[in-house]
């Protein structure tokens, strides 16, 4: 069944006709909920207005240069509406960083919404995640709920997850399906929220309550609502280098613009006669970092590869991207650009190492645990890393200091179907190699089922991605950023090995230790690698129990 | 419960406070807007640069019909009445202040009266005992005349305030200290009629100002005052009944001197330091002096500080638009104080003023710098006001030719050097603003021509290329 809503611009705060800038869809075009419809410059910030559903624009009347307020009806939106989905008037615009409910009631005036009313449950912080499947529903209309029961079930690109109503209540009206993608901040239900709540409630609201209800404080509230209502901050805007920002080539009118949207004008390129920052300039700026093309406005954009049309050398075929490659081939380039890499080879013998793990393979297979190198590589790696720290540490934010950590989390890189995944082996320093190997195993499983959890893929301070099995005999990993090195490992071979009057058969197995050499020095790394090699040739040491 | 309260709180009501207190009124704040005095204004419109400019103007008149003499037109020696003189003065500051009562009330600002002290982060007490609780506050108490230690109680023994007040014209008066306050009266009182001296501790007149600019002022001053000693040290001060003894210690000075009056301007000191600020937690420096941030707010987050009592100079201007910053961010506007340059003037005559990088800073900061300078012969407006002694001078940035700073020497120095700091802030060159056309006959003309001779397009004088 369809049914038409009106888009109605959501509370700006204390800004009233605001102009629009940019209109992103025409009337037909079919929309998601939160694709941005119209895009709105108020004197602080750049904002999109957020389509209110998934549907078909049907009547859609702003242009460039009109000037719109809240509530202001600007369309229309034709929208596919299940049996027990009911479509809300107008879904509260939810300012990321919110944290997890906003009640639809909630009104322009800024009044705190009422306890125990009608309120929308939103997606809470999913992390880095966005437009995650719905793959489960788990509420209809008229289902009374206790707070903590699942509501939806998502499906991230790494793990499945339970969205929980965070309060309890009787649910008016489910606004998601399965398959449907959400963000968040998107709204999953309408719950009539029950008083014995209150607790939660107050707690999630306490950022909306603080506007005082004295009316003395008639100042407070604008503030108030210019805070809840600022959409999308402006939040990845650099610091401002204020003597650059005294230097910059910019009238007093484009500094105070560049001061209330917090630009540096130091990274801003100017666009007038002599270089001179236009208030355009600042405009734009703002607006590719909130589409998180910084890079480029800041003049600082890569050259691009050559486009080719491949269709007139031959037949082609257009394949996806998975969804997992999607997420790591920005993350492989972000650490591939950013870090200065140089990749330690070496060769280990592993000639007693592989003796011994034969040996103990069978009566660990009967225990139920398969052995394997990577296991013993683990090990040998932990007392490397308290050997050498350095190489277990992230560089600080500001390029000023090193993390240490002082735990040690090794991500192991996993071939699955889907793509490269890198599950976490939590607290390695604390398992014998039969511990980590039966870890490997199940983490492994689970990559390839595509049932890790998203805490099994957090937290790895240091990573190994071991093609061994397969072949190769160096290769150069990218380093897993904000990590500083990460070691290859290829596969072992038999090699004569001089030994000071012949040459002996060994097993030696290359190493390949790309590191951050930001953090990490040639002379460590090659101190790092050798100490490695030392501690595979001991197998005994590896084997020792775990005080 | 406090007997008043208010969003925001402005201790003093000079042009800092007052300012602050309209904007943030303008933004919709309830403020109270506290002073020591009865009138509105501060120092600036009851005892300072008003009075001042309004006696400085008759002695520029009594100058001008003097010079006239030179061309043909006699007036005869001026009769001055001092009653009559104050008693006009006193009518422009009570225009002012009487104006500046008129727009508080428009803004509905509550306006309190008496000395301010911090209880607290959130409340102030006045002497009168009544309590403020406000939210945020504006410290903009200004600063008072520093008096030199050790002088006697005498009524000749004046400050800037005595010397507006202009209860005589004394016969023969002495100005300790070479600033511009100093020299200003030193202005006012030799047109009416005084013979002054001027006494500074440091080697030159306006200490740390370009010595150029001072080249054309001695030349006009130095006839007609008794002396001018730098480099001269007061030792003593003693009241006898014909004048106060005066003993200097200096080079060019004689050991002694006798004097109907004797004006002490030897700078201003920050009050920051007389409102229990450290209750409130505020942080003052050495000097009364309070540490700001570039949103004027201090180390207390709710409570800000502006004008004579933050770092910089002590000037009715700066403070203005610091004040207008502060109450912005009070009222939760994200403003800062980026100006990047804050004219000085001394009005004087010639008057002298300046803007942006000094050559003296320059020098100091190494900066590579580029220097024009246009002799006001050259202009006609000048030497058809009988003043062709003045110049004007720009610092440009050899890189990129845009304009560092600029001083003007001569009559209406003051007014014209705000084209220049118009030039600083938009960053303009050379050719911006030697391509602005500037009307002719006039003195602004100067400062096409001081740009022109950068560009390298000035006609109206040759200048062999120097580059």
């Amino acid at each position: 069944m369809a049914t038409t809503i009106d888009i109605i611009v959501p509370d700006l705060g204390d800004f009233d006709d605001v102009e629009v800038i940019e209109v992103l869809v025409k009337v037909g075009e079919t929309v998601e909920r939160e694709d941005g419809l119209i895009t709105l410059e108020t004197d602080k910030a750049a904002m999109d207005v957020p389509s209110p559903e998934n549907g078909t624009v049907m009547e859609f009347t702003p242009i460039v240069g009109d000037k719109v307020s809240s509530g202001d009806v600007i369309g229309k939106l034709t929208i596919e509406v299940g049996d027990t989905v009911v479509i809300t008037p107008a879904i509260q615009y939810v300012p990321s960083g919110d944290t997890t409910v906003l009640a639809a009631s909630a009104t322009a005036d800024g009044k705190a919404p009422k306890i125990g009313g009608v309120r929308t449950l939103v997606v809470p912080d999913l992390g880095d995640f966005d437009d995650v499947e719905v793959i489960e529903v788990h509420v209809s209309n008229g289902d009374t709920i206790n707070e903590e029961d699942p509501i939806v079930t998502l499906e991230t690109d790494k793990a499945a997850m339970d969205v929980p109503a965070i309060v309890a209540g009787r649910i008016e009206s489910v606004l998601v399906k399965v398959g449907d993608k959400v963000s968040q901040g998107s709204s999953l239900a309408i719950i009539e929220a029950v008083a014995r709540a209150e607790q939660t409630a107050a707690t999630v609201d306490a950022p909306v309550v603080e506007a005082p209800p004295l009316p003395a404080a008639a100042m407070q509230t604008p503030a108030a609502m210019k805070q809840q209502a600022a959409p999308r901050p402006s939040r990845d805007l650099p610091p401002v280098n204020e003597t650059g920002f005294s230097r910059a080539h910019a009238s007093p009118s484009v500094r105070k613009l560049a001061r209330e949207l917090g630009v540096d004008l130091a990274q801003v390129g100017g666009s007038g006669a002599k270089s001179r920052i236009l208030h355009a300039d600042v405009k734009a700026f703002v607006k590719a970092i909130l589409t998180g093309k910084a890079a480029e406005a800041a003049g600082g954009g890569l050259p691009k590869t050559p486009s080719i049309d491949f269709s007139k050398f031959g037949e082609i075929e257009s394949l996806p991207l998975t969804r997992i490659q999607k997420i790591s081939g920005p993350r492989l380039q972000a650490s591939w650009i950013n870090l200065p890499h140089v990749t330690q080879h070496d060769l280990a013998d592993i000639t007693d190492l592989e003796a011994r793990r034969r040996e103990l393979k069978g009566p660990a297979k009967e225990r139920g645990i398969s052995l394997t190198p990577l296991a013993f590589i683990i090990k040998a790696v932990i007392a490397a890393l308290r050997e050498f720290p350095q190489l277990n540490s992230s560089l600080s934010d500001d390029g000023t200091s090193l993390v240490l950590k002082k735990y040690f989390h090794i991500g192991f890189a996993a071939d699955t179907d889907q793509g490269l995944m890198v599950p976490v082996i939590r607290d390695a320093d604390q398992k014998d190699v039969y511990e980590l190997a039966t870890g490997l195993a199940e983490l492994s499983a689970a990559a390839r089922d595509g049932k890790l959890k998203t805490p099994q893929l957090q937290g790895a301070s240091f990573t190994i991605s071991s093609l061994g099995g397969i072949g190769g005999t160096a290769f150069t990993p990218i380093v897993n950023a904000p990590e500083v090195a990460i070691l290859g490992v290829s596969r072992s071979s038999m090699q004569p090995v001089w030994n000071g009057s012949g040459f002996k058969p060994r097993l030696m197995l290359p190493l390949s230790l790309s590191y951050d050499h930001r953090v990490v020095d040639g002379a460590a790394a090659v101190r790092f690698t050798t100490f490695l090699g030392q501690k595979l040739a001991d197998v005994e040491s590896l084997l020792r129990a775990i005080p | 419960m406090a007997d008043h309260d208010a969003q925001l709180a402005v201790i003093g009501a000079g042009p800092g406070g007052y300012t602050a207190a309209f904007r943030a009124a303008d933004l919709g704040m309830d403020v109270i807007l506290v002073d020591r005095w009865d009138t509105l204004g501060g120092v600036c419109l009851n005892v300072g640069c008003i009075p001042s400019k309004a006696l400085l103007h008759a002695a520029r008149v009594i100058d001008d019909a003097e010079a006239m003499a030179d061309h043909g037109i006699f007036f005869g020696k001026p009769r001055i009445d001092a009653v009559k003189l104050r008693g006009w003065k006193n009518e422009v500051v009570s225009k002012l202040t009487g104006g500046l009562t008129q727009l508080t009330k428009q803004r509905k600002i509550h306006v309190l009266h008496g000395n301010a002290r911090f209880e607290s982060a959130n409340s102030l007490r006045l002497d009168s005992g009544e309590t403020i609780a406000f939210e945020k506050c504006i410290i903009a108490a200004g600063s008072e005349s520093i008096m030199l230690p050790g002088l006697p109680d005498d009524p000749r023994i004046i400050d800037s305030t005595g010397a507006l007040e202009l209860d005589s014209v004394p016969k023969r008066m002495l100005v300790v200290g070479g600033g511009i306050i100093g020299l200003e009266m030193a202005c006012v009182y030799s047109a009416l009629g005084t013979d002054v001296s001027v006494v500074e501790l440091m080697d030159q007149l306006m200490p740390g100002t370009d010595k150029d600019l001072l080249r054309p002022f001695l030349k006009i001053v130095k006839p007609r005052y008794e002396a001018i000693m730098t480099s001269t040290n007061v030792t003593g001060m003693r009241p006898t009944v014909p004048g106060i003894e005066v003993s200097f210690e200096g080079k060019n000075a004689p050991e002694m001197g006798v004097y109907d009056r004797v004006l002490v301007a030897v700078g201003r000191r920050a009050n920051g330091d007389q409102l229990d600020a450290d209750k409130a937690g505020v942080a003052v420096g050495g000097r009364g002096v309070i540490s700001v941030d570039k949103q004027m707010r201090t180390n207390v987050s709710n409570i800000f500080a502006i004008g004579d009592l933050v770092p910089g100079p002590m000037l009715a201007h700066k403070a203005s638009h610091e004040a207008k910053v502060a109450a912005e961010v009070a009222a939760g506007e994200k403003s800062y104080f980026d100006a990047r340059a804050i004219p000085s003037v001394a009005y004087t005559d010639p008057e002298i003023a300046w803007v942006g990088l000094t050559e003296s800073e320059a020098k100091e900061q190494g900066v590579d710098y580029d220097m024009t300078k246009i002799p006001w012969a050259a202009s006609g407006r000048a030497l058809s006001l009988g003043r062709a002694e003045g110049f004007t001078k720009l610092l440009w940035d050899k890189k990129t030719e845009r304009v560092l700073g600029g001083a003007i020497v001569g009559p209406n120095a003051g007014d014209l050097i705000a084209e220049i700091g118009l030039a600083i802030e938009m960053g303009a060159d050379a050719t911006d603003i030697g391509q602005t056309v500037h009307p002719h006959p006039t003195l602004s003309e100067t400062v096409a021509f001081a740009a022109e001779a950068y560009a390298g397009t000035l006609t109206d004088l040759y200048m062999p290329k120097k580059r």
